[in-house]
């Protein structure tokens, strides 16, 4: 039983069930790095998921429903943007509500627009197309490790170093990490911090969206309520695990996507379902209790006098 | 020469108070003008309103013939105006030269930033007026006289030529000033023109061409310095004469009350760890403890007050260890202890006068029965203490924010003398208040070493610690550098040992 459940095939099966709390991930990141804790993520990918379902539905174009996700995304971080940085609510309450918010209006819209309730599926529903690679079909393992990826999938990870590169590399990077780590530096720098804050909340809703997009037309191919059910905090965690750096938060979701895996395997081997669906969320609370615990014993032995004793006497 | 800065009829005003009233200013080009008065006379709100940081509520700002009703700082620094803030201004987790060239960072091809380029620019100013500092260290890791090199250079290189300094010699070593001042002189050569604020008036009597004078709000008055002395300051800057040299009487020491035994201690720095620290306290004596901030000061007294874990070592008070108990044990042992920073461990702002002052002893029998508290007891010691204290406003059921510094602080002494304790810790007693509440801290501190009780002194001010301690032992990175008895100290050897030095 353990040879089914861990062989090659769950290297593509945690790619695919990372992608989204990955996407998810690298919009917290984005807000993180300029000191903004942003939990709506969730609710951002809630209603760009229900919008891509929409538009993909009615319009029969998967880029047109990709657009129209990010576009509901910029909407949404534009609410939490004036909330918080002009109306100095607190973000974590703001986006609080957007995801409280987010789970009704998206059920309200489901019976009003789609006339469905509970979840929408329709073989009108244009997906989020796959890349296939002809070459690659010969050898069935390298077609099941490096085939039929859904576009996200790919372009998530050059997202990720293209955050990189631009957090760590370039003059806007320089000053939106300063923003975050000391505004008053950057104010007497002649900064903007609101416009800086601003701009990062706007990328991380066009972030949320697409991460909603992928969740509903390219993980899956329909809408179900409340269908994030917790990838955004699940996305929240794996920032957090990465400190805000997005190659770490990349290996914070994969381990999340990992053990989704290794839950969807175990219950085909008849392990209550409750306890398999149970398995992200535990991960969650032991990787962020392990990531918490070491950063905690790190920190104690800088701070420790004892440490360089032995040089000195 | 030229009026490059002029401000004139400047008001600002926050919730409930005018910082400034009717502010006047003008620079010349190519001088040193100290701002000075006490605290809370709006000299920092008068330059923070020429760096842009405040917008005033009334008045004009000419600069550079150009006449402005207000400034953003993003126009200060295009006029050529830089401010080294009193708080630096630096992201601890970056490098030095990524803290210099923020906002003004060369680019290459790709939005990245040249770092060559801007390496190359800044040592022109670390050579041309002697700034030596090390770009690839983080923030974190230099030392403070080194922090304010960065500034000053953070300036230069943004092209300023007007540079404002809000006290930046309050936390040198007098070596580490007289460099400052060699810095300032050549920067004068160049014809940059410089604003210095500070209260020290020796210093500025030392390097200043002319020198404004603000009480309250106001305008006192713009005087040469060679038209005046440092007697006639101080009275323009009090509104009176003022005495602050307590008469120190030769101490009658008693027996040992705390020995600190080899101690290490974890430090928020690597500077300020404690490595291995001994000395002892008498019944009747004041040890003074001097050196620059961050040498580990607060980690000493945070390991005696049971705030910070002690790693190795012991500290015996009245011969039981107390080593790692916890805050409250050693305060009902007779250890009271007035904290470094009155806003963060010493009150709870948003309580009332009377609150805090029982803070300590609400548990006590006399202030509460079983659960309730016994607001007439309360009430009549709180009034006892506001009256002999003389905190004002006198009405103990005012919230601690509405007091300003200096009452504030009276608060906290209040409480931790009441305690009756055999030791007291003053850290910092005077830092951030008006004089006349630092005439009265020092003289009840002084009147208490007289009952026999044992104080340990801990600050940065190097006049305090001359003028109430009998014996100052020197801190520098987490060592004891040297104790000397008071008749044997003077400010240059302190400050020998204050940078690591050591006196034969």
């Amino acid at each position: 039983m353990l040879d089914n459940i861990f062989d090659y095939t769950l290297i593509p099966s945690t790619i695919k069930t990372s992608t989204p709390i990955l996407l998810a991930a690298l919009s917290a990141v984005i807000t993180q790095q300029a000191d903004i804790l942003n939990v709506g993520v969730e609710g951002i990918m809630l209603f760009g998921a229900f919008t891509a379902v929409c538009v993909s539905f009615f319009t029969g174009s998967w880029l047109l429903a990709v657009l129209a996700a990010i576009v509901v995304g910029l909407l949404v971080s534009t609410i939490i943007g004036f909330a918080h940085l002009k109306y100095k609510a607190d973000v974590f309450a703001v986006g609080t509500v957007i995801n409280m918010l987010a789970v009704a209006l998206t059920r309200f819209l489901l019976n009003t627009i789609l006339n469905a309730s509970g979840s929408f599926y329709s073989a009108e529903i244009v997906p989020i197309p796959t890349i296939k690679l002809n070459f690659l079909q010969n050898s069935q393992v390298l077609n099941t490790l490096f085939n039929n990826y859904s576009l996200f999938e790919v372009l998530g990870i050059v997202i990720v170093f293209i955050l990189w590169y631009a957090l760590y590399k370039t003059v806007w990077g320089l000053r939106i990490r300063s923003v975050g780590l000391n505004p008053d530096a950057a104010e007497t720098a002649g900064l903007n911090v609101f416009k800086a804050k601003f701009q990062v909340i706007l990328i991380s809703g066009i972030l949320g969206g697409i991460a909603g997009a992928h969740l509903s037309l390219g993980y899956s191919r329909l809408f179900v309520e409340n269908m994030t059910s917790g990838r955004g905090f699940m996305g929240v965690a794996a920032m957090f695990f990465g400190g805000a750096n997005p190659i770490f938060a990349w290996i914070g979701s994969l381990i999340f996507g990992l053990a989704d895996s290794i839950g969807n395997r175990l219950q085909a081997y008849g392990f209550p379902s409750q306890f398999v669906l149970m398995i992200p969320y535990i991960a969650t609370i032991a990787v962020l209790t392990i990531s918490l615990a070491s950063r905690i014993r790190k920190e104690k032995k800088q701070k420790s006098a004892l440490n360089h004793v032995p040089n000195n006497k | 020469m030229d009026r490059i800065v002029e401000m004139k009829n400047i008001i600002k005003e926050f919730p409930g108070v005018k910082a400034v009233d009717g502010g006047q200013f003008d620079l010349k080009e190519g001088e040193i003008h100290a701002l000075i008065g006490e605290n809370g006379a709006g000299k920092s709100t008068m330059m923070k309103i020429l760096y842009g940081l405040y917008t005033p509520d009334g008045g004009t700002i000419t600069v550079k013939g150009q006449e402005y009703g207000g400034l953003t700082t993003k126009q200060a620094i295009d006029l050529g105006i830089g401010m080294v803030h009193q708080e630096f201004m630096l992201v601890e987790e970056m490098t030095v030269l990524e803290n210099i060239i923020l906002g003004f960072e060369p680019k290459k091809s790709g939005n990245r930033i040249d770092f060559k380029k801007a390496v190359e620019k800044i040592e022109y100013y670390i050579e041309n007026y002697g700034l030596d500092i090390q770009l690839n260290k983080k923030v974190r890791d230099i030392s403070v006289g080194e922090a304010q090199r960065v500034e000053i250079i953070k300036t230069l290189y943004r092209g300023a030529d007007i540079l404002i300094l809000d006290e930046p010699t309050a936390v040198l070593t007098p070596q580490e000033t007289e460099k400052l001042f060699e810095i300032f002189n050549n920067l004068r050569e160049d014809n940059r023109s410089i604003i210095f604020i500070s209260h020290k008036l020796n210093e500025i009597m030392e390097i200043c061409d002319r020198i404004t004078v603000m009480r309250h709000g106001k305008h006192v008055g713009t005087v040469n310095k060679e038209d005046t002395t440092i007697p006639e300051i101080a009275k323009m800057m009090v509104g009176r004469e003022v005495f602050l040299n307590i008469r120190r009487k030769k101490p009658e020491v008693g027996e040992v009350l705390l020995s600190v035994k080899d101690v290490y201690v974890p430090g928020e720095r690597e500077l300020s760890k404690i490595k291995g620290i001994s000395f002892e306290l008498h019944r009747g004596e004041v040890l003074g403890i001097a050196g620059v901030d961050g040498n580990g000061q607060s980690e000493i007294v945070e390991a005696i007050t049971g705030l910070r874990e002690v790693e190795k070592g012991d500290i015996i008070f009245k011969g039981k260890s107390i080593k790692n108990l916890s805050p409250a044990q050693i305060r009902k042992l007779g250890i009271s202890h007035i904290p470094e920073d009155r806003n963060r461990r010493g009150l709870n702002r948003p309580f009332t006068i009377r609150e805090n002052l029982i803070a300590d002893k609400f548990e006590d029998k006399e202030f509460s029965d079983w659960i309730v508290l016994n607001e007439k007891k309360i009430r009549e010691f709180a009034e006892d203490l506001v009256e002999k204290f003389d905190i004002r406003p006198a009405n103990i059921d005012l919230s601690a924010q509405n007091l300003s510094g200096g009452n504030a602080q009276k608060i906290v002494v209040a409480r931790e003398i009441a305690n009756e304790g055999d030791l007291l810790i003053a850290s910092q007693p005077t830092r951030g208040v008006d004089i006349g509440s630092i005439e009265s801290i020092r003289r009840v501190l002084n009147d208490l070493k007289k009952k026999g009780v044992g104080i340990l002194l801990i600050s940065a001010d190097l006049e305090e610690i001359l003028s109430l301690s009998d014996r100052i032992a020197v801190m520098y990175e987490g060592r004891i550098t040297g104790v000397l008895d008071n008749e044997q100290a003077t400010e240059e050897n302190l400050g020998l040992l204050m940078t690591g030095g050591r006196i034969e």
